[in-house]
C-alpha cells in the first residue's frame, strides 16, 4: 500500500473519529437536557408527594389534637360547678379518658392559693382507670409546665413533650386548659394527655420513598420522632446538626421549622444528597420533616439515566464499529479500484509492447511498386496474442498473421516469442514449411504454459506474383480479385506449439495483378453481434468481396466498417486483427510450348537457332541466356542425330520447349532411337592437360553446366531428355 | 561461317566469323588444314566475330592447341566474346589457352 492510501487512511479514520464524536455530544446532551427535566418532573413529584403527606400528617394530628382540645373544653364547665366539690372532681377527669380512647390521662389541678393543693389524675392502666392524687413531696404540680403556663397565660396550652414519669411512663404531650369561676378567676386547670406512641407511629410511617425517613420537632426544638431513637428527646436538631456535613443548611431548616414554615431544601449529610420537606403541625407548634435521600428521589432517573448512557455507549460503539467497517470497505474499495488501475495500466503497456511491436509505418515499402499493403490490430479491453509481421528478403515479402491462444500479459509474451521466431527463422529459410517446422520445433521445446498460436505463413514473390504458403491451424485467408472472393485452399495442419515433430505440408498459388490476400484472425469472424450471433466466415466473404479493387487500406477499413456496422453497441471481446496485401506486380505470360521436329540428319542443326530465337522471344531471355541454352539444347539434340539410329537409317528428333516466363525453361527432347541415357555418361576431367585431354565427351558435360535439371527416361521406345533451365 | 587464314612466316593469324555449331565444325574442321601445318610458330585465332561454339568447335580448337603443342608452337584466342569465355570456362578450355583481348 503506498503513501497515498495511508493518508486516506488517516483520513478516513480521522473522519469517522469525528463522526463517533459529534454523535456522542449529540447524545450526551439530549441526555443532559432529558435528565434534567426527568430530575425537575420527579423532584416535582416528589415534593407533591412529600408535601401532601405532609399536610394529610398534620391534619390528622391536628385532628387528634382537636378531639383532646375539644374533651378538655367541653368538661371545663364541669369543673367549674364542681369547684366547690373537689372530691367529685377526680368522676370528671376519669369521664374524660374514658370517653376519649386517644387521652391516655386527664387531671383536674386546682389552683393552690384560693383552693388547697388538690390535683387527682386518671390514667389509663392495664384495662382500667386508675386515679392518684399528683400531690406530695414526689410531685410539686404547681412547678409543672402543663399547669404553670396556662395559669400564666390564662388560656389553653399545649406542653413540651415529655416523659412521663410519674403516671404513663410515656411520651407525652399534655393539653392544659384553665377553668374559671364565674368571677373569671383561674380556679383550675383541667389537662388532658395523650401518648406520643401514636404519633410516632405515625410520623415514622410517613415513608414517601422506602429509605426516607420523617422527624418532628417540638416548639423548641426537641426532636419528638427520630429513626434514631436515642436522639428522641435527648437531643435538638441544633445540637444533631453539629454533627452533620453540612450545618449551615441544617441549621436553616432548624430555623425554618422552629419559625413554623414550610418549604424544602437540598442538604448533604450522611455522605448523599437528601431532600428535606418540612411543614408545621399548626396547633402545637411542632414542625415535621421528610427527609429523603437524593438516591430514591433520583434513583429511577439514575438507574433510567444508567441505562440511556448504556444503551448510548452501545449505539456510539455500533457507530464507531459500523464506520470502522465502513472505512475499511472503501479503503478496500478504493485498494481494488487502485489494483485495478495498476492491471489496466500494466495491460495498457503490454498493449503498447504489443502494438510496438507490429509494423506501422505505412506504405512499408515506398520503393516497392509491387506490392501494396495494409493490417490493423485492434485490442480488445482484455489484451489478447494477435500479431502480424511482414518484411522484405530477396524479392520476396514474407508475412505472416497469427493468434495466440489466451488472453492477457503471458499470451502477449508468446506473441512476442512468435514473432521474433519468425524474423530470425525466415531470414535464412525460404520454405513455407520449413520456416513453420523449425518455429514449431523451438517453440514445444520451451512450451512449459502450453500456450499455442494459430499462424499463417506466405511467402509472395514479387516478380511473378507466386504465393507459396504454409498454414498452422488458422483460419483460411481469402484471395480477393476482380469477381473472385474466395477462401485460400490451406491445410488445416496442427497450431504451433502444440507438438514438437509435426510435419507441415507448403502449398503454391497466384496472385495476378491487383489481386489481394486477405488474412484475419478469428477476432472477426467470431465478432458478435447483440444477438450473440458470430459474424462469421460468410459475412466476412461477402464484405470483403465488395472490395475487390481497392487499396490494401482500403479494403481493412471496408471489413472494418462491416463488422462495426454489425456489432453495433456490443463490446467487441478479442483482438481484431487483419492484414491485406496486394500484389501490384506483372503478372508474367501464360506458359507457352514451341515445338520443332528434326531428321537425323547433321545438317538440321543450324535449325536450332532460328527455334532457339523464338523461344527467347516468348520467354523475353536475354542474348547470353539464349546461346547457352542455344549450346545445351544443340550437345543434346546433336547426341540423338549422331548415335540414336544405325547409321544409313532416317529417324526423327521431336523438341519441346516449354516456356514458363520469368521462372523457367524446359526442353524435351523425345526420340525413338535405340535407348540411350545421356545423364550416365562420365564426367570428364577437366584438370588434364593439352596432351592428355580427349578430344570429345564434352558435349553432356555443357548440358549439365548449362542447364539446372536434367532428366532421362525411356518411355514406349522413346528417349526422354528433360532439361529445366530456370530464368 | 568463315574462316580467314592468314600466315606470315612462323606467324598465323585465323579469324573464325560466325557460328560455329556442329554442322560448321565439319566444315571448319577441314578449312584449317594450314593453320594445323604451321602450328610449329604462333598460331592466333581471332575469335572477335565468333558468335557461337558447340562442342565440335570446341573439338577444333583442342586440335589446334594439341598440334601446337607437338610441334613446339603457341596459340593465342584472341578478343573472345563473354558469352563464348563462358563455355572455355565450363570445359576447362580457359587455362589450356593463352587469352588475349585486343
Amino acid at each position: 500500500m503506498g503513501a497515498i492510501s495511508r493518508a486516506a487512511r488517516r483520513f478516513y479514520a480521522r473522519q469517522g473519529l469525528l463522526i463517533v464524536i459529534i454523535a456522542a455530544l449529540a447524545l450526551e446532551a439530549t441526555s443532559i437536557i432529558q435528565y434534567y427535566f426527568s430530575r425537575k418532573g420527579i423532584r416535582e413529584e416528589a415534593a407533591m408527594r412529600a408535601e401532601s403527606e405532609l399536610e394529610a400528617t398534620g391534619l390528622r394530628i391536628t385532628g387528634v389534637m382537636d378531639q383532646v382540645e375539644t374533651a378538655v373544653h367541653s368538661n371545663v364547665r364541669q369543673v367549674r360547678e364542681r369547684l366547690g366539690l373537689p372530691d367529685s372532681l377526680a368522676a370528671v377527669s376519669r369521664d374524660i379518658v374514658e370517653d376519649n380512647a386517644v387521652v391516655f390521662g386527664s387531671c383536674v389541678a386546682l389552683v393552690p392559693g384560693t383552693d388547697r393543693a388538690f390535683a387527682p389524675y386518671s390514667y389509663q392502666s392495664a384495662d382500667s382507670i386508675a386515679t392518684i392524687q399528683l400531690t406530695g413531696e414526689a410531685y410539686d404540680y404547681p412547678s409543672k409546665e402543663w399547669f404553670k403556663v396556662p395559669l400564666e397565660k390564662g388560656e389553653g396550652y399545649w406542653s413540651e413533650p415529655y416523659f412521663d414519669t410519674g403516671g404513663g411512663e410515656t411520651l407525652m404531650t399534655t393539653f392544659s386548659a384553665p377553668v374559671r369561676d364565674g368571677n373569671g378567676t383561674i380556679r383550675a386547670i383541667l389537662t388532658a394527655d395523650i401518648s406520643l406512641d401514636w404519633l410516632t407511629e405515625m410520623v415514622g410511617n410517613l415513608k414517601v420513598y422506602p429509605n426516607a425517613y420523617s422527624i418532628m420537632v417540638s416548639r423548641t426544638g426537641r426532636i419528638m420522632v427520630s429513626p434514631v431513637e436515642t436522639l428522641v428527646m435527648r437531643s435538638t436538631i441544633q445540637e444533631a446538626a453539629t454533627k452533620l456535613d453540612d450545618p449551615e443548611a441544617i441549621q436553616e431548616i432548624n430555623r425554618a421549622m422552629l419559625s413554623g414554615e414550610s418549604g424544602n431544601k437540598s442538604i448533604r449529610m450522611d455522605d448523599r444528597n437528601n431532600e428535606v420537606f418540612y411543614a408545621p403541625v399548626q396547633r402545637a407548634g411542632w414542625s415535621m420533616a421528610i427527609v429523603i435521600p437524593g438516591t430514591e428521589i433520583y434513583g429511577n432517573v439514575n438507574r433510567i439515566g444508567m441505562i440511556v448512557k448504556l444503551l448510548q455507549l452501545l449505539g456510539l460503539a455500533l457507530l464507531a464499529f459500523v464506520i470502522h467497517r465502513i472505512v475499511k470497505n472503501q479503503l478496500k474499495i478504493k485498494e481494488v479500484q487502485e489494483r485495478k488501475d495498476r492491471i489496466e495500466n500494466e495491460l495498457h503497456i503490454a498493449s503498447g509492447i504489443q502494438r510496438a511491436m507490429l509494423p506501422k509505418t505505412y506504405p512499408p515499402f515506398p520503393e516497392r511498386d509491387e506490392v501494396d499493403l495494409y493490417g490493423s490490430l485492434v485490442s480488445a479491453k482484455e489484451i489478447g496474442g494477435d500479431l502480424y509481421d511482414y518484411f522484405l528478403r530477396d524479392e520476396n515479402l514474407f508475412f505472416c498473421i497469427g493468434d495466440v491462444s489466451g488472453k492477457g500479459i503471458p499470451a502477449s509474451l508468446v506473441m512476442a516469442v512468435t514473432r521474433s521466431l519468425f524474423r530470425t527463422v525466415s531470414a535464412r529459410e525460404s520454405e513455407p514449411d520449413k520456416i513453420l517446422s523449425q518455429m514449431n520445433g523451438a517453440m514445444s521445446e520451451t512450451n512449459e504454459s502450453n500456450m499455442f498460436v494459430t499462424f499463417f505463413l506466405g511467402i509472395l514473390s514479387l516478380r511473378d506474383g507466386t504465393l507459396r504458403y504454409c498454414n498452422a491451424g488458422h483460419n483460411a485467408p481469402l484471395l480477393l480479385g476482380e469477381g473472385r472472393a474466395d477462401f485460400l485452399d490451406v491445410q488445416p495442419n496442427l497450431p504451433l506449439g502444440v507438438m514438437e515433430k509435426m510435419k507441415y505440408t507448403a502449398q503454391e498459388t497466384h496472385l495476378a495483378t491487383g489481386e489481394s490476400i486477405f488474412l484475419y484472425t478469428d477476432g472477426l469472424t467470431e465478432a458478435e453481434n447483440e444477438g450473440l450471433q458470430f459474424f462469421g466466415e460468410e459475412r466476412l466473404r461477402q464484405a470483403a468481396a465488395k472490395t475487390a479493387g481497392m487499396s490494401a487500406r482500403a479494403q481493412v477499413d471496408a471489413v472494418d466498417q462491416a463488422i462495426l456496422t454489425y456489432i453495433g453497441t456490443a463490446a467487441q471481446s478479442d483482438d481484431k486483427t487483419m492484414l491485406a496485401i496486394r500484389y501490384l506486380g506483372e503478372t508474367p505470360a501464360e506458359t507457352s510450348e514451341k515445338h520443332l521436329v528434326l531428321h537425323n540428319d547433321i545438317k538440321q542443326i543450324p535449325q536450332l537457332a532460328g527455334f532457339i530465337e523464338t523461344v527467347a522471344q516468348a520467354g523475353s531471355l536475354n542474348q547470353g541466356t539464349a546461346m547457352s541454352l542455344n549450346l545445351a539444347l544443340e550437345e543434346a539434340v546433336t547426341n540423338v542425330i549422331l548415335y540414336a539410329y544405325p547409321e544409313g537409317t532416317d529417324g526423327m528428333v521431336e523438341i519441346t520447349a516449354i516456356i514458363r516466363p520469368k521462372k523457367e525453361i524446359e526442353f524435351i527432347v523425345d526420340d525413338s532411337g535405340r535407348p540411350f541415357d545421356p545423364t550416365l555418361a562420365e564426367q570428364p576431367d577437366l584438370e588434364l592437360g593439352v596432351d592428355e585431354r580427349p578430344v570429345g565427351g564434352l558435349g553432356i558435360h555443357l548440358v549439365r553446366s548449362i542447364m539446372d535439371k536434367v532428366s532421362y527416361a525411356r518411355e514406349g521406345g522413346h528417349n526422354i531428355l528433360k532439361m529445366k533451365k530456370l530464368i | 561461317m568463315e574462316t580467314i587464314i592468314s600466315i606470315d612466316g612462323a606467324n598465323v593469324l585465323c579469324a573464325l566469323k560466325g557460328r560455329l555449331d556442329t554442322l560448321a565444325a565439319q566444315q571448319v574442321s577441314k578449312d584449317i588444314q594450314p593453320v594445323l601445318e604451321h602450328a610449329g610458330g604462333t598460331v592466333t585465332l581471332d575469335c572477335s566475330d565468333l558468335e557461337y561454339i558447340s562442342s565440335s568447335g570446341l573439338r577444333i580448337f583442342l586440335t589446334i592447341r594439341k598440334e601446337a603443342s607437338r610441334q613446339g608452337g603457341k596459340v593465342i584466342v584472341r578478343n573472345l566474346r563473354k558469352e563464348i569465355g563462358q563455355v572455355f570456362l565450363m570445359t576447362g578450355f580457359y587455362n589450356l589457352f593463352e587469352m588475349q583481348q585486343a
